[in-house]
């Protein structure tokens, strides 16, 4: 696959799940995508850019995050969440360069000051209210259910599936930074490396038709010792090698050995371009997420050896599932969060591509209104940030939910009703990226059901 | 000549397909009075053992040719608990601290020479399944309660599902992880609600899943699509069942007031902390009694429409709400396939998967959820005896823990201190026993990576963290292992856990039958042929005297145990 250019990489899934439903998905899609690639690539030109999502495991309570800190909001606030509403005083003053809609003033968590100074001096956003949609839906169809709404809402694994894929509805879990990675993935000169790394583990979103995630550890990538290429090491190597490249008929076998086969020469690849880059500036926190941020940094201050035109990250962080301690656990989870994507920014700016990196939050859910005493429960909705030079930013994208218990806004339980679909935020994230409108539907089937297919919070391409 | 007729047989099958019995082998093979069940090789043997145990070895390979897979299970049923949290008080009676670390070495010690080795891999099995883990702040300080909580797994392991369910529920780790302890009835007017954690859960981790299936687990479909086995309303129902539930015996001498609930002790004055070995104990005020409880309706259910009449105590409540799981009928399928998935393979068919639910649904005495027989099931199903296939939808990938159990199993790997301080295997393999990222466990049981595995629609549930990282740390770590730590080595030192490989030093001069013995031992021999002649032809070249065929053994296990072959059990 690694060395295919992408129409053989197409020709060769086709051949590979003839037999399977996907045939007939793929087959109708393969003229659109040939035909999507070079309107999406006219608007590229020889430069950067990369989109790095950080995924918050577990869901978010966005509610404690961006708090209303006008009288009557955190009077309203503070009723519902009665123990576990933050002190009005010690929220981080966000100086937005538009109102927000519907009015109010909004804080953040204390601890927050790296993503409240990027707020403030517009380079980060926040998107109010997302979450997975099959359609716009009102509280009264909701509760009718006279709107589809996606299946399984509130469970982890399948609202983290929801968040990563372009449509609730698509049977094959192929996430929408692996589907605009199949299209863009031939820009590289580089056809070796995968276009998306992940800095933690298997998911979702990176995962396209083609595109296989490519896995680095948060402090790097090892090659395997035993058979690296000192002289000493030769013989074996070549029975491992031999034996590593053999046809194999299981099917596991075969996947196996690819993995092995492309973890060894990937290795070799990256150490050599991780090596030969100059030391970052810029200190990030000394956390699972400051690290995983520090090695996206180091990829991409490598990006000229890597031959890297377009890339997609992942990292993420987990913890986020408050049931209880709420207040104990999750003001180190956002402390962290502000201080690692703080660093990051800083450190794009120090390699000059400030403006061609964005990086994004994503989480299972958002939580529910209603707490169950030092918790909170799983909710639908929540409020993100995009960080980045090119984020038009200083803005609250969207509208703020009514946080009346039983409100316009309350599904029933406490879950807050999405005013955004995760489609919407994604494509204005796809359109900057470069995909171009005539391939959105590719990527993005359903967005055409809602309003707005570019949120408008992304410097134009 | 041994490996001649393997090639003839494994032409023969892979030409006709034929399932006839093993052309039999000659290592180690001595003339047994075979049990008719089985097994009638080696080969046969290792391969049960493998899904077994943590690890075939050559003692045990001969034990169960001795006396058969049935005598052997009765053996291992019968066996008593080689508990873990033992382990600890001996370390704290010694004045050691006691964390997490001795939790591991506990793990290790039992999975290396517990003799009764299928339940430790049963609950082993069981701890991915009813997943708690020392990642959580909540349970991190606490080695004791998890030990305890892992003994739990190992006591239940051959008992009812439905027991084991309760006192998993009930102890304060799982209470603790997943917040159900001092969970408390609604109050509205705070707007507090009950914690809707384990009521999510238990139902879609632990029991039921989330869509409806049928008894061979194949799911159940409406107009094409799959049908919720539970909706928001039934979590609301199970999340007040789960209320009120603190440390045991908390002192209420005033009557239960609400700060005596709040600041219960986990234990009497001088013995703080014994609560987290004892059931959670029910609190009457703060439990949810007044509401009705909306749980599981399918048919058959006992309760009229699924639904848990207002009124009832907490503990009553309990009882009823876990039958209420416990007899909806997904819980057969939906545990045999995760138990299959653990001990044999990661695409059982709907058949395998239905005999065993079946078994899980009546144990043939008219008794639900017993686990001795849905483990015997398991293993002596004809689709886990039959013949190694080819077929790719047959086998699993080996996780990397059990390799690494494996491989010392059978090297009778120690170390001089006679512990094993294994802490952190996941900072290279990716696993430690109750150490997973979150209750989801390491992996998925369904799992696809991209690409032709997803496209032939097979779960592979291990490939979730056969990431880069960890396939290069996981060998090196293996290596390491045999290339480095070795008994009689210039560097050993008393805590490293050193392979023996003395008694192979024979076998080195004979590079043939050193790849033979390997491949019975860590393959089952399941090695192609042009594998067999690769190693054979490598280990021939290495020199035999000079380290006195060290090299040879080491070559010849790390280069099986690396290889795709090794890699995916068949």
């Amino acid at each position: 696959m690694t060395l295919m250019n992408r129409r053989q990489a197409l020709k060769h899934m086709l051949c590979a799940s003839a037999s399977s439903a996907l045939f007939t998905a793929l087959a109708g899609k393969l003229s659109l995508a040939q035909a999507a690639t070079r309107s999406s690539r006219r608007l590229l030109g020889d430069d950067y850019r990369a989109l790095v999502c950080v995924f918050q495991y577990g869901g978010n309570d966005a509610l404690n995050m961006l708090v209303p800190r006008d009288a009557a909001g955190y009077a309203t606030y503070s009723t519902s969440r009665s123990g576990l509403a933050l002190p009005q005083a010690n929220l981080l003053q966000l100086s937005p360069s538009v109102p927000p809609s519907g009015g109010g003033s909004y804080g953040l968590h204390p601890g927050m000051q790296g993503l409240q100074s990027l707020f403030n001096t517009g380079k980060a956003a926040i998107l109010a209210n997302v979450g997975p949609l099959q359609y716009p839906i009102t509280k009264a169809q909701y509760q009718a259910g006279s709107v589809p709404v996606p299946a399984q809402l509130f469970s982890h694994s399948d609202q983290q599936v929801l968040w990563q894929m372009p449509t609730a509805e698509a049977a094959d879990r192929r996430g929408w930074g692996g589907r605009l990675a199949d299209l863009f993935f031939s820009s590289n000169p580089n056809q070796q490396l995968s276009m998306n790394i992940s800095i933690d583990g298997e998911n979702v979103f990176q995962s396209g038709n083609s595109i296989v995630p490519y896995f680095v550890g948060q402090d790097g990538v090892d090659g395997i010792y035993f058979v690296n290429q000192e002289p000493w090491n030769a013989p074996r190597r070549a029975v491992f090698e031999a034996l590593r490249d053999a046809s194999y008929s299981h099917a596991m076998q075969r996947e196996y050995a690819n993995r092995v086969r492309r973890a060894m020469d990937n290795e070799t690849m990256v150490n050599a371009a991780l090596s030969g880059a100059p030391p970052l500036t810029v200190t990030f926190p000394d956390s699972s997420l400051g690290r995983q941020l520090r090695m996206v940094a180091r990829l991409i201050s490598s990006r000229d050896a890597l031959q890297m035109n377009r890339q997609i990250f992942f990292v993420a962080q987990g913890g986020y599932d408050t049931h209880a301690a709420q207040l104990a656990d999750h003001p180190g989870l956002l402390s962290d969060l502000s201080a690692s994507m703080s660093a990051f920014y800083a450190a794009m700016g120090s390699l000059g591509v400030g403006s061609q990196v964005t990086a994004f939050t994503a989480s299972d859910f958002g939580r529910t209104l209603t707490i169950n005493g030092d918790g909170t429960d799983h909710g639908w909705g929540s409020h993100h940030f995009v960080v980045g030079d090119a984020v038009q930013g200083g803005r609250i994208v969207g509208q703020m939910p009514n946080l009346t218990v039983g409100g316009p806004d309350d599904a029933d339980w406490g879950q807050i009703i999405p005013t955004l679909a995760v489609d919407q935020y994604a494509a204005t994230l796809a359109t900057w990226y470069g995909l171009s409108d005539s391939d959105r539907a590719l990527v993005f089937p359903n967005l055409s059901r809602f309003n707005s297919p570019n949120l408008g919070f992304m410097a134009a391409v | 000549m041994r490996r001649e007729i393997v090639r003839l047989w494994l032409l023969v099958f892979w030409a006709f397909a034929v399932t006839t019995a093993n052309a039999g082998d000659h290592l180690f093979d001595s003339g047994f009075n075979e049990m008719p069940e089985g097994p009638r090789s080696d080969a046969e043997a290792a391969r049960f053992l493998t899904q077994a145990t943590f690890g075939a070895t050559l003692a045990e390979i001969r034990r169960l040719r001795t006396i058969g897979y049935n005598a052997w299970l009765d053996e291992q049923f019968a066996l008593p608990p080689s508990l873990h949290k033992p382990y600890l008080d001996a370390q704290a009676a010694q004045g050691l601290n006691v964390y997490q670390n001795a939790r591991q070495e506990a793990w290790w010690d039992r999975a290396m020479r517990a003799p009764d080795q299928l339940r430790q891999r049963v609950a082993f099995a069981l701890s991915e399944i009813l997943v708690v883990s020392d990642r959580s702040g909540a349970i991190e300080g606490q080695p004791f309660g998890m030990a305890h909580y892992y003994d739990v797994l190992l006591q239940r392991a051959f008992g009812s599902y439905r027991e084991l369910l309760e006192e998993v529920t009930l102890h304060p780790v799982m209470g603790h992880y997943l917040s159900m302890f001092k969970n408390r009835k609604p109050d509205l007017a705070n707007n507090i609600r009950p914690d809707e954690n384990y009521a999510r859960e238990i139902m879609q981790l632990f029991s039921i899943g989330l869509v409806r299936l049928n008894n061979d687990g194949t799911q159940i479909t409406q107009s094409g699509l799959p049908v919720a086995t539970y909706d928001q309303q039934t979590i609301r129902g199970f999340a007040h069942v789960f209320t009120g539930w603190n440390w045991a015996n908390c002192p209420r001498t005033d009557g239960g007031q609400w700060w005596e609930w709040e600041w219960c002790p986990s234990g009497p004055q001088g013995n703080t902390g014994i609560g987290w070995l004892l059931p959670m104990q029910e609190w009457e005020q703060y439990h949810a009694s007044e509401d009705s409880k909306t749980l599981l309706n399918y048919s058959g259910v006992a309760l009229p429409g699924g639904v848990l009449p207002a009124g009832g105590a907490a503990g009553p409540n309990l009882e009823q709400a876990l039958d209420n799981v416990f007899r909806h009928p997904n819980v057969g399928p939906f545990i045999a396939r995760r138990l299959i998935q653990r001990l044999v393979s990661s695409n059982p068919s709907p058949a395998y998967v239905g005999r065993i639910a079946t078994l899980f649904n009546n144990n043939g005495q008219g008794v639900r959820g017993d686990l001795r027989a849905v483990v015997r099931g398991i293993l002596m199903d004809s689709e886990a005896r039959s013949l190694p296939t080819l077929a790719s939808n047959r086998g699993k990938l080996r996780e990397p823990l059990l390799r690494q159990t494996h491989v010392w199993r059978v090297l009778n790997a120690r170390a001089d201190n006679n512990r094993y301080q294994e802490w952190n295997a996941e900072f290279n393999l990716g696993q430690a026993a109750l150490r997973a990222p979150t209750v989801f466990n390491f992996f998925l049981p369904d799992f696809r990576p991209a690409g032709e595995l997803s496209t032939l629609g097979l779960d592979a549930p291990e490939f979730q963290i056969a990431t880069d990282p960890l396939i290069a740390s996981t060998l090196n770590q293996l290596g390491a292992r045999v290339y480095w730590n070795w008994r009689g080595n210039d560097w050993q030192g008393p805590e490293d856990i050193v392979v023996d490989l003395a008694p192979w030093q024979g076998l080195a001069m004979r590079p043939a039958a050193l790849v033979d013995a390997f491949d019975l031992l860590l393959m089952n021999r399941t090695m192609s042929p042009s594998m067999y002649t690769l190693l054979v032809n490598h280990i021939s070249t290495l020199n035999p005297s000079g380290d006195q065929g060290r090299e040879r053994i080491m070559d010849t296990v790390w280069l099986i145990q690396s290889s795709p072959e090794y890699a995916i059990e068949r």
